[in-house]
């Protein structure tokens, strides 16, 4: 019964081939648009996972509530608090401490030449100074070396094999050899572990040992205050059990009460457990790794996909059950003979699944041609291979029962119940105009998902269109921004490399800073303004730079001058926001006056600086103040002038070598780093550009077959209408009218819906555009145009026919 | 072999209830060959798909060799229908996905006959129709008369014990009216039943008994010949 049933099928297939074709794509289209989403959640949601103890592993993190700034959450816990953590919470089977840096690391000359060999570490990589529980708990494996307890010791350093293997082609020839970290660390290589896994949030390229940072605590900045609290000191353990979880927060909760909470004090610091399945998807925290993705993205990508694979389903149903009076001669006949309704509904299942099977299969075959789409709206690495990947082939295994059942379920159960006596008389059924609804409602879902995603799509092109033109208060244009070391040597040729560079023509500003103007990085300090006698209500975040950094980066003032020369901090300019905060209504009047920060000397304020961005545009202005501290210049920008920029940074690699060998010159134009920030939204505006078209590409495919069923069914009328006198622009009309009907509804629930998603997305940025109405109207212009296109072929096509042969068809 | 007493059926709509059958007594025997006549709307199709159990009589009685099936669930007429009789419509309703052996081989796969016997029957019958250098085209590519002589193969592939045909030459000239019309005779004579709906008295009398019918009624009943 099988092969007659596939015989039968292809037959069919191949006899209509309209419908065949429609189906048939828009189920290709649909589910190589599923499988490349899938392929996205599945890379995402496997994040961490390959720590085998990944279900018991928890960082600890920290929570606030700030009167005037709200909520807080960092990764941070101070050093004292860390001891308390380690030995207070029983829940604990291990807990280690942890450091993130990033160095340069050297082979040195052991003749005392240059370093033989010297990297840096990739963008988004992080080393870690921990302890030997950190083997514990991440399990990192040995390839040579060992064991643990190595971590117990000063100055040792243990490599990742592919870190290993940039100094020796043989990573095992590492072992015992003295590194150099920022040409500051001397460090014994006493061990070779394998790489961690791609899809971690930790792609640690080397661990050194925390008694190696406190060593050199000055250098690292390691303060065991209770008041300094540094997102690069984290503290990570593993559960006894996953499901000590509650526990082991309830003793948190009395540390933290014991360890921050002053008299009459309601808000203050409070650490919570962060479980590692968690930490991918938690934005509140700042990120190791290449990045973090929400929960609620990656849901409203899954929906997207569901949604892309309902749509072709929806062809389906639409075009068989209106194909269903075709095919009730056939039902009638297969009934007369003995066919039973199972049977029936086995065949048209069969027929389902055999266009299901072709879709799944060209549907890969198209997805794998789409991969390098899928990395430019995902973080899924370049090189996979959908074909080899067993989880690809089980989502498909179960895609093809559930399409097949969702796309021939109804179709099958529609054709089945046809009782045969009106079936053989080719008379349609009663319920099939129940049918025609279902098929309106259907041809409107469609168009309410593809209008959604088009105005999703205009709307976040504006709002990047916003961003990207918006004058951040700076000048981007042709800054290229590296990385330095702090150390004493690299700090006394800082002015020689400045020189060096100045000497080149076409630079023309150089500046060493602590920050970009517009940063990720956050520096801020409880602060005090002129004589009050108390800490304001708010901090103040600081950047840290030389006297050249207001011309490098085009800052402008409002009042008074930019500070004067020192290493240390003396004097600093703020911006207007602070002044605001402060209620200081002249920018003039805060000239001259002072500031004082935590418990330091005072600062005197030379300057105001008109309020330029210095977080993405999600965030408002920071109340700001930039000043003097030679001993924070881990950054340089370089002003160049337009023109041979291959050269410039040629001649400037070559100054850098000359003067710090040691060292490696690499860096970003300063926009590139600003695009960055917004690199997420880009991924949005492609993501919804692309699954748009698709959905508008999907629904207009469905039209096109209905338009066509339509077109067959009304021949008689419209040979009829044509014999008394109507035109052919009449009947193209009268056929399209309908159809246009049903997208106009579409719009009508699409356009709220839209409206309110974007409203609650365009939320986050502190600086965003106001929906207009026009994003509506061009929309639904859009969508009318691509339907009546769609139909006008149909449409054109019956009502340019001889009126004749539709008649004696008749 | 079939009995009704007062069979009725009556058509609703909405608003119009139309009465195709009223009150039908008749009784067809084994072996018998019965032809069925009337004018068009007289209800003889009516009959012949409430007989052939492919429509249920609204009220009255369908004795079907004595069991009482006309209020019988589809799935059971079904059953009965597809080990006890065969169809012959006047529009041939071949299903034009599949071949003529195809077509003619259908109603074993519902009677669940192996392959093999399958082939067998399948190509007795086709080189008894002569039409078996036909076999593997599709109806399109015959002419009204082999479509015709398919679907008898087809029906009778089964053995039924009972052939209804529903106007089985209105679709045909008179040469292969004719030979349809042979073939069921001799059908009827190797001993199936046969129930014929028609037009045509000339037709009708290949039966041994004319039925005519007037508005849902039957009002004559004329032995052309004697039943043996």
């Amino acid at each position: 019964m099988l092969k007659n049933n596939l015989k039968i099928a292809f037959r069919a297939l191949s006899k209509n081939k309209v419908y065949t074709f429609v189906t048939f794509f828009g189920l290709t289209v649909g589910v190589a648009a599923a499988l490349l989403i899938f392929r996205m959640l599945s890379y995402e949601l496997s994040y961490n996972k390959s720590f085998e103890n990944h279900d018991r592993m928890v960082r600890v993190v920290s929570e606030q509530t700030l009167p005037q700034e709200g909520e807080s959450y960092t990764v941070c816990v101070p050093i004292p608090a860390m001891d308390v953590i380690m030995d207070e919470v029983p829940q604990f089977e291990k807990i280690t401490r942890v450091k993130e840096f990033w160095v340069t690391t050297s082979l040195p000359d052991p003749n005392g030449g240059p370093p033989l060999k010297k990297f840096n570490m990739e963008t988004d990589q992080t080393a870690f100074f921990t302890e030997p529980a950190f083997f514990d708990i991440f399990q990192p494996e040995w390839i040579i070396g060992g064991p643990a307890e190595i971590l117990s010791e000063p100055g040792v350093i243990i490599l990742t094999e592919s870190f290993a293997s940039k100094f020796y082609d043989d990573p095992a020839q590492a072992m015992g050899q003295t590194l150099v970290l920022d040409n500051v660390v001397e460090v014994e290589v006493k061990g070779i572990i394998k790489d961690f896994h791609d899809q971690t949030d930790f792609p640690v390229p080397f661990l050194s040992s925390w008694e190696t940072m406190k060593a050199h605590r000055n250098y690292f900045f390691y303060d065991e205050n209770m008041g300094s609290c540094s997102s690069n000191n984290q503290l990570f353990g593993l559960l006894k059990s996953q499901d000590q979880l509650e526990e082991a927060n309830t003793v948190l909760a009395g540390i933290s009460e014991k360890l921050y909470r002053r008299e009459n004090q309601n808000s203050f610091r409070k650490h919570v457990l962060q479980p590692m399945s968690a930490l991918h998807f938690d934005e509140r925290y700042g990120h190791s790794g290449t990045h973090r993705t929400s929960m609620s993205r990656l849901r409203i990508l899954g929906i997207v996909g569901i949604l892309i694979l309902i749509m072709a389903c929806f062809n389906f149903i639409n075009l068989a059950t209106a194909q269903a009076s075709l095919r009730a001669k056939e039902v009638g006949v297969r009934k007369t003979l003995g066919s039973s309704k199972r049977q029936l509904i086995s065949q048209f299942l069969t027929e389902t699944a055999l266009i299901v099977f072709g879709a799944l299969i060209f549907g890969l075959v198209l997805a794998s041609l789409c991969l390098p789409l899928l990395q430019r709206i995902s973080h899924v690495p370049e090189g996979i291979n959908l074909f080899s990947d067993p989880q690809v082939w089980l989502f498909l295994g179960g895609l093809s029962i559930l399409v097949t059942l969702l796309a021939g379920l109804y179709p099958s159960l529609v054709l089945s119940r046809f009782k045969p006596i009106r079936a053989l008389r080719n008379q349609v059924p009663g319920n099939l105009s129940g049918g025609v609804a279902l098929r309106k409602s259907l041809v409107v879902l469609q168009f309410v998902v593809a209008q959604g995603l088009v105005i999703g799509a205009i709307i976040t092109l504006l709002q990047l269109d916003y961003i990207r033109s918006r004058d951040l208060g700076f000048s981007d244009d042709l800054v290229y921004t590296f990385g330095i070391g702090i150390d004493s040597s690299t700090l006394e040729k800082q002015l020689p490399l400045k020189q060096a560079f100045l000497e080149i023509p076409t630079v023309e500003k150089v500046s060493f800073n602590s920050d970009q103007p517009l940063s990720g990085n956050t520096w801020s300090s409880n602060f005090r303004y002129d004589t009050r006698p108390e800490d304001e209500q708010f901090s103040i975040n600081l950047k840290f730079a030389d006297t050249d950094y207001r011309e490098t980066f085009g800052l402008s003032l409002v009042a008074g001058q930019w500070y004067e020369k020192s290493d240390t901090v003396r004097q600093c300019v703020v911006n207007e926001t602070l002044l605001r905060k402060l209620g200081v209504e002249r920018a003039q009047d805060a000239v001259g006056k002072s500031l004082r920060l935590g418990a330091s000397r005072k600062v005197e304020i030379t300057g105001v600086v008109e309020d330029f961005h210095t977080h993405s545009l999600h965030q408002e202005h920071d109340p700001l103040m930039i000043t003097t501290r030679k001993a924070y210049y881990w950054e340089a920008g370089a002003k160049i002038r337009p023109g041979n920029i291959q050269g410039t940074l040629s001649a400037m690699q070559k100054a850098f070598d000359e003067i710090l060998p040691e060292q490696v010159f690499e860096g970003r134009f300063l926009d590139e780093n600003i695009a960055e920030f917004y690199a997420d939204e880009d991924r949005l505006a492609t993501t919804c550009k692309a699954f748009g078209l698709l959905a508008i590409l999907i629904s207009c495919l469905g039209l096109f077959g209905l338009a066509a069923h339509s077109a067959q069914q009304r021949v008689k009328e419209i040979g009829v209408r044509k014999v008394l006198g109507a035109s052919t622009t009449g009947i193209v009309g009268l056929l399209s009218r309908d159809f246009l009907k049903l997208v106009l509804i579409a719009l009508l629930v699409a356009a709220p819906l839209a409206w309110f998603l974007m409203q609650r997305w365009l939320d986050n940025f502190a600086y965003r555009i106001d929906i207009q109405w026009w994003v509506f109207v061009v929309t639904g212009g859009l969508a009318v145009l691509v339907a009546f296109l769609t139909i006008s072929y149909q449409s054109l096509r019956a009502a340019m026919a001889n009126p004749v042969d539709s008649l004696r068809n008749e | 072999m079939i009995k009704t007493n007062d069979l009725n059926k009556v058509y609703q709509t909405d608003e119009v209830e139309t009465t195709a059958l009223h009150q039908v007594n008749i009784e067809i025997k084994q072996g018998e060959f019965v032809s069925v006549m009337g004018p068009s709307g007289c209800g003889k199709s009516t009959l012949l798909n409430v007989l052939g159990m492919i429509d249920g009589p609204t009220s009255g009685e369908y004795l079907f060799n004595g069991e009482e099936i006309g209020h019988l669930s589809e799935r059971k007429r079904s059953e009965i229908r597809k080990h006890n009789l065969g169809f012959v419509f006047q529009s041939f309703n071949l299903i034009d996905e599949l071949t003529v052996f195809e077509n003619v081989e259908l109603p074993m796969l519902y009677t669940k006959v192996p392959s093999g016997e399958r082939k067998k029957r399948v190509e007795e019958l086709l080189e008894g129709m002569n039409i078996m250098h036909r076999r593997n085209h599709f109806p399109q590519q015959l002419s009204g008369g082999q479509q015709q002589r398919v679907a008898v193969a087809r029906a009778i592939v089964n053995r039924p014990k009972l052939i209804l045909a529903d106007e089985p030459t209105g679709n045909l000239d008179s040469s292969n009216g004719d030979e349809v019309m042979k073939i069921l005779s001799e059908l009827n004579a190797e001993g199936t039943t046969v129930l014929m709906v028609t037009h045509s008295q000339y037709c009708a009398e290949f039966g041994n008994r004319i039925i005519r019918m007037l508005d849902g009624q039957v009002v004559t009943e004329n032995v052309v010949k004697q039943y043996l």
